[in-house]
């Protein structure tokens, strides 16, 4: 280690004279540890929100939409024998219609509140914003998700309806919307009203997403006990995750030959509903990937393309150095002190840059702040980075024979 | 003199293979991650009417209680209500107005020969073609009776078309849009634009609609919209009248006004509709608040430009300046290497200016090719993004601008970088050189 400090003044003094080189390089550094430790950062940010616990089983879950055209049948009736028709299938779990479609980027909220409309001059009223769906007894087994308090729906609990004003009496909620609405107590039993209408709570699931993961309130959902066949109606079906393949070939056929004027769209996995909603966001992590992959390896090349460059013009003084006595590894260990301080001041800088940068994006866009471990990280990788593309070329001058030096001159 | 200094030029990177293929890599590298984030965003900020985009303007009233917080930044809501779409839409100024909405239907033909297939469908007015310069093909828009009539017509698109009769006339013929049997009186070229702006509400990026019917059908269709409908206070909503009734915002509303005393006008008309609205006791405010957008302001404000793409196009461009920063370190390695060499043409009679101009154009190569190479790069990275991503499918493609744009930007930045370089061995005195020879 003393040895290495008492290189650093010829070292300074030789970059003294080459000054341009070491200010692109320091340049190009800077710049590196500003971009990767912000882009790291966004990418870490994305990826976690994109692995996020849904409390739904993913894999096994199939959506689609029927649009009935045909308007000589009973809908209600219509959709009771389809449902039946879908659950029959081999493979299949559970099949619901279902209103909304968690994780699919499309369907309904409204905020909710603890008094009914009428009473909300005289008293404190709570609103929740909360997604909201409807489905009959099905419709828990069929997302895949558990009841933790109270208990699921009965076929009594279920209005099946074509009147918009019938409303349900009761519902299941998530755990975020319990705990919001009717904070520090227990959600079971108690009643929040839509506008007049009062619905009591009488079951708890721990965790289920709303269909827009970007929503301000995603975890808060309501399921309504509620049937209203629609012309266009959502379906969802949940098979084995082996199985989910073959029964999405059959769907379609079972449902014409049942009856024909209507037509299957959207058939998609809940995983592909929920990838398609996020496809903005991983497209942004894999562009930030290439990019910064490209970048270390454009700044690596360069480090590397200054090193050999140095070398080249230093051969004779290489030689000297080693034909007056200097081992291999001092020689390796100059070109690895000069690049760490150039790296050093570089970084320092970058460090600077990677702060305000962070600020930056944090002011204008909608990015949470920088972890500033992330520019610790970075800044401790370009200078791994740095030293290993600097040993390659050092290696081969230090393999400079002594001979060069008296030969040339 | 150009194709002499070229040629110096193809035996200097002969000379020095290694350098130059990393030089190329760098330039190729910085062109192709900076030509596929600013593809993208050229696509989504290109003025996609340059001609019109003034005079065509997006309305939005607030119609609401003072007090009442809307989640944009002026707190106006994108959409207008029934009541205020059809209100306006039957007023006499200005001459060109289009309320719309986007609705769908099962289209089929009620024939065993074409499978039903959903698509969605655009309910305005006539307006609406001449304001957005729809071609018709064959045939025309409905005409002024038939959508005061609410007639049961529509207009195609020529793909459309082609799908349901396997030709592109198809004018006089029916189609069925759920149950409902449509003419067909007018065929129109496919909207071939990247960006639907006519309705950014719905996604800026989405399709565009291939049939088209009067808005007059609304109340009798029962149209259910295929869009957001948001409200703002708490409304009982039994029937398909009281939705009509409410305060729910579901259309969107588009006026042409050709100069700046139309608007002028219109901005007084708006103002006085909303104190008349305000009377009939809709809502209650201490001032009227409205906005009137052309479509550039328009598309601004709906972020067409996505945040994301913004930060990628600022990183790539920092990208690119490292990779210059790289060329410049490996350009100033060689040149200067090459100072005996210069000094002997130097000596030999070339001026600075000359040797300046040959260096620079070796740089400038080394541009062109790094840039053709980075074109092949960014083709790359554009299907990428539309492999992740098929809704940007559109508009993640180069067009010729950028295609010109790419060896532009890399010739340029080359030739930047090349400037020290070259001007430190134009420098050199030719005595020095040859001395040490």
């Amino acid at each position: 280690m003393y040895k290495a400090m008492s290189e650093i003044k010829p070292i300074v003094n030789a970059l003294k004279r080459s000054k341009v080189g070491a200010i692109l390089l320091m340049i190009q550094i800077m710049i590196t540890t500003a971009i990767v430790s912000n882009a790291a950062f966004i990418i870490y940010d994305r990826s976690t929100y994109l692995q996020q616990e849904t409390g739904y089983p993913e894999d096994e879950i199939l959506y689609f939409a029927i649009t009935t055209f045909g308007e000589d049948i009973d809908l209600s009736q219509l959709f009771e024998e389809t449902e039946t028709t879908l659950r029959e299938i081999p493979g299949v779990i559970d099949a619901a219609v279902i209103a909304a479609l968690p994780l699919s980027g499309s369907g309904s909220a409204s905020g909710f509140d603890t008094l009914p409309h009428d009473q909300h001059q005289n008293g404190d009223n709570r609103n929740v914003r909360a997604a909201y769906t409807t489905g009959d007894d099905h419709v828990l087994n069929t997302l895949g998700v558990k009841i933790a308090e109270g208990r699921d729906f009965r076929p009594e609990d279920i209005v099946v309806t074509n009147d918009p004003s019938m409303l349900a009496k009761v519902a299941i909620v998530s755990r975020a919307f319990a705990e919001e609405i009717f904070p520090d107590e227990n959600a079971i039993g108690k009643t929040f009203y839509s506008g007049n209408t009062g619905v009591e709570i009488i079951g708890i699931v721990d965790t289920m997403k709303g269909p827009w993961l970007k929503d301000s309130r995603p975890n808060n959902v309501i399921i309504f006990p509620r049937v209203e066949a629609r012309m266009y109606q959502n379906v969802a079906v949940r098979a084995t995750a082996e199985d989910r393949a073959s029964v999405r070939k059959s769907i379609e056929d079972k449902i014409l030959a049942q009856y024909d004027k209507r037509v299957v769209i959207n058939m998609r996995g809940m995983d592909e509903a929920k990838a398609g909603y996020n496809a903005a966001d991983l497209l942004m992590l894999r562009m930030l990937v290439v990019l910064i992959v490209v970048l270390v390896m454009i700044t690596a090349l360069g480090i590397f393309g200054m090193t050999v460059f140095n070398i080249n013009k230093r051969t004779r003084q290489i030689g000297t150095r080693r034909a007056l006595g200097a081992r291999k590894s001092a020689i390796v260990q100059y070109f690895l002190v000069e690049n760490g301080l150039i790296c050093l001041v570089g970084l320092f800088f970058g460090c600077i840059g990677a702060y305000y940068l962070g600020g930056m994006l944090l002011r204008e866009y909608s990015l949470p702040a920088l972890n500033n471990l992330y520019i610790v990280v970075t800044a401790l990788s370009v200078l791994v980075v740095s030293l290993l593309s600097v040993l390659l070329p050092a290696n081969r001058a230090s393999n400079i024979s002594p001979s060069i030096a008296t030969r040339t001159i | 003199m150009f194709w002499h200094y070229i040629d110096l030029s193809w035996r200097s990177f002969k000379r020095t293979p290694m350098v130059t293929v990393l030089m190329v890599l760098a330039i190729a590298a910085g062109i192709g991650i900076t030509m596929t984030s600013l593809s993208v965003y050229h696509m989504m900020a290109m003025d996609p009417m340059p001609h019109k985009s003034s005079q065509l303007f997006h309305p939005q009233l607030n119609a609401r209680d003072d007090g009442d917080d809307w989640w944009t930044e002026d707190n106006l809501p994108h959409q207008m209500t029934y009541k205020d779409a059809m209100n306006l839409y039957r007023a006499d100024i200005p001459r060109l107005k289009a309320p719309s909405m986007r609705t769908g239907f099962s289209v089929n033909l009620n024939s065993p020969d074409v499978k039903p297939f959903i698509e969605s469908v655009r309910m305005t007015s006539r307006s609406f073609f001449s304001m957005f310069e729809f071609s018709f093909i064959h045939g025309a828009p409905w005409s002024q009776g038939q959508e005061e009539s609410a007639a049961m017509v529509t207009v195609i698109s020529r793909s459309m078309s082609e799908t349901l009769f396997g030709q592109s006339d198809s004018v006089g013929e029916n189609v069925y849009f759920d149950d409902n049997v449509f003419q067909i009186v007018g065929v129109y070229e496919d909207f071939d634009y990247h960006v639907k702006f006519y309705d950014l509400t719905n996604g800026a990026f989405n399709r565009a609609e291939n049939a088209m019917i009067p808005i007059t059908l609304i109340p009798p269709l029962k149209a259910q919209t295929w869009g957001n409908t948001n409200g703002w206070k708490f409304e009982e909503i039994n029937s398909y009248q009281d939705m009509l009734n409410s305060e729910q915002a579901w259309l969107q509303f588009w006026v042409q006004l050709d100069t700046t005393e139309e608007e002028k006008e219109y901005r007084e008309f708006l103002t006085n509709y909303l104190i008349e609205q305000e009377s009939l006791g809709r809502f209650e405010r201490e001032e009227v608040h409205f906005a009137l957008r052309n479509l550039t302001q328009w598309m601004t404000y709906n972020r067409v430009v996505t945040e994301d793409n913004r930060i990628l196009v600022s990183a790539s461009f920092m990208f690119l300046t490292v990779c210059l920063a790289n060329i410049l370190g490996l350009l100033l390695g060689k040149f200067l290497r090459r100072v005996p060499e210069v000094g002997v043409r130097r000596a030999l009679g070339a001026n600075k200016r000359q040797v300046f101009l040959q260096h620079l154009v070796e740089v400038g190569l080394l541009g062109f090719i790094g840039g053709i190479i980075g074109i092949g790069i960014a083709q790359l990275g554009l299907w990428g993004v539309r492999a992740t991503y098929s809704y940007y499918s559109a508009i993640a493609t180069m067009d010729i601008s950028m295609l010109l744009a790419a060896p532009a930007i890399a010739i340029g930045a080359c030739v930047i970088a090349g400037i020290y370089p070259a001007w430190l061995v134009c420098r050199t005195n030719p005595a020095i050189c040859l001395k040490t020879q």
